[in-house]
């Protein structure tokens, strides 16, 4: 489905919400409401939900919501076919926030297929590969350390709003060229466009962000930085600067993209190493490991889903998936499959290195992957150097924030 | 700039001047060559921009230059040959003016 970039049209996919709105072709016997992403059971526990999902659902079934029913996806092996074949699943209207149909826009590059996706990465990849997010590491070390000065006296700090937020939050608004006095207000608006699970607020929100956005980038036009929204906004691929959809677009995507994700992660992997002191002490105890302890932490605590539209109907594990049916790879629970990643739920630092799915795969992997891994990095090492040792708070409930980017809402520590 | 060319499975030849330092995976990303995907950016967390290098080659070119590229390369879609690399961990400088690299039929 070729789409036109430049002149953005709203797709006429038909959203079904709920039981009654079943298609026909849908085997009842694969029907579940499974309550993602909002229910008590898996709110209570969201990693340890979808780690058992494996053993408590079809591998592939039918998801009823109120928030959208979609096929759900969680073995390793056909969330890497799902993503890796883009003329079956296609991104046009897999994204679920609600815009204004009169002033349509495509979130770029998530919404556009290849072969049109490779343009608009080629212009921000350099910045985003392995070796360009390293020039970020002594400033992100900094930051670092300079967030654990203003509580480590206080032997205590709630990590969400004191190092899990303000950290990755600070070096993406750098890297953007956004004003970083404005952190508290971009997170309370990410938090309402993800989290709200309500398409009014959604709508609203998104509305709030577009006037602040367009301005800043009419900004940027007229006055050039070193950030990342005046490289798309000055950027010409082949000779053709891009329109101002498509600055929009891509400006937009990022935007929310980059406020909530590496911040959840924190949140997960901070709960997770306050409660494992013996693991915390055998990574401090293996520092030339940090690579692959990374990368086994962001495979059990993983955030976030992938959803595609069937473009063409399709059979999969015998079941028929039909064009404009709406399809999700569960992340987290395909990153504990047990075909692949045997005896799941242990964190083992010396598995043998395999495709995790924290960052998604196929052409729209995340572009900012490495710079998430390089924050955890970063983040890990200065961190324990400082506070080795802590826990969380006496008496601290941990309550996860519902909404498809999964963490907790508060992580008190101590120390 | 290195020259560098480009086989894919079906024979086509592709030559592409590749900068000094640049990478063999975006040398081909960059410059509209099929053939790879290099879907992680040069990660080491996708094997999707396996290659053979060219048998002339292999001795300056090296084999894996880490174990997670090792252990990566079992993951790749094609099969997997004494000549195959990674080419997002194949860094073009003068000395590989010339390179040759061969592209396997699918990366998926």
């Amino acid at each position: 489905m070729a789409i036109d970039v430049r002149n953005p049209t709203p797709p006429n996919f038909v959203r079904l919400v709920g039981p009654d709105q079943v298609p026909p072709h849908v085997d009842k016997s694969l029907i579940r409401t499974a309550g993602l992403t909002y229910g008590p059971e898996f709110l209570a526990a969201p990693h340890t939900f979808m780690a058992d999902m494996h053993r408590k659902f079809p591998p592939l079934f039918y998801d009823v919501s109120p928030f959208g029913n979609a096929w759900q996806a969680i073995k390793h092996e056909d969330a890497l076919f799902i993503l890796r074949h883009a003329d079956i699943f296609s991104n046009e209207g897999a994204t679920p926030f609600p815009r204004d149909p009169d002033d349509y826009f495509y979130f770029i590059p998530i919404e556009i297929d290849p072969p049109q996706h490779r343009k608009y990465r080629n212009i921000v990849d350099p910045l985003f590969s392995p070796q360009g997010v390293l020039k970020l590491e002594g400033m992100m070390r900094q930051l670092a350390n300079e967030l654990i000065d203003a509580f480590i006296e206080k032997g205590e700090c709630d990590f969400t709003t004191e190092f899990g937020r303000p950290f990755p939050v600070t070096i993406f608004l750098r890297l953007m060229g956004l004003p970083v006095g404005m952190t508290d207000t971009f997170v309370e608006w990410a938090i309402a466009l993800l989290h709200s699970n309500d398409r009014a607020i959604m709508a609203e929100t998104l509305k709030t962000i577009s006037v602040y956005l367009k301005e800043a980038i009419a900004e940027k036009k007229a006055n050039p930085d070193d950030g990342v929204i005046s490289l798309i906004a000055h950027s010409a691929p082949d000779g053709e600067p891009l329109c101002d959809k498509e600055i929009f677009g891509f400006v937009v995507f990022l935007f929310i993209g980059g406020l909530d994700t590496v911040f959840a992660t924190l949140n997960n992997v901070w709960l997770w190493l306050a409660r494992n002191p013996d693991r915390r002490a055998e990574m401090l105890a293996d520092p030339d490991n940090i690579n692959a302890q990374v990368e086994e932490l962001l495979r059990v605590h993983s955030v976030t889903f992938s959803g595609r539209t069937v473009a063409k109907d399709h059979e999969m594990r015998g079941v028929q998936l039909k064009a404009g049916d709406k399809i999700t790879c569960i992340l987290p629970a395909c990153n504990f499959d047990p075909d692949v990643f045997p005896n799941p739920t242990e964190v083992d630092f010396h598995r043998p290195k395999k495709i995790i799915l924290a960052f998604t795969v196929g052409v729209h992997s995340c572009m900012g992957a490495h710079l998430a891994r390089l924050e955890t990095k970063v983040a890990i090492q200065e961190w324990m150097k400082r506070i080795p040792d802590f826990k969380v708070k006496d008496g601290a409930e941990i309550v996860y924030r519902p909404g498809g980017v999964v963490g907790p809402h508060h992580l008190p520590l101590e120390w | 700039m290195p020259k560098v060319t480009y086989v894919e499975a079906n024979g086509t030849r592709h030559d592409i001047s590749v900068s000094d330092g640049e990478n063999v995976m975006h040398g081909a990303l960059y410059n509209g060559v099929d053939g790879i995907i290099g879907e992680c950016g040069g990660g080491l967390a996708c094997a999707t921009c396996h290659c053979y290098v060219d048998e002339a080659w292999t001795g300056r070119v090296g084999g894996p230059s880490s174990q997670d590229e090792t252990d990566m390369l079992d993951s790749t879609s094609a099969e997997v040959r004494p000549t195959s690399r990674l080419s997002c961990q194949i860094i073009v400088s003068a000395d590989l003016d010339g390179l040759v690299i061969h592209l396997p039929e699918t990366q998926f």
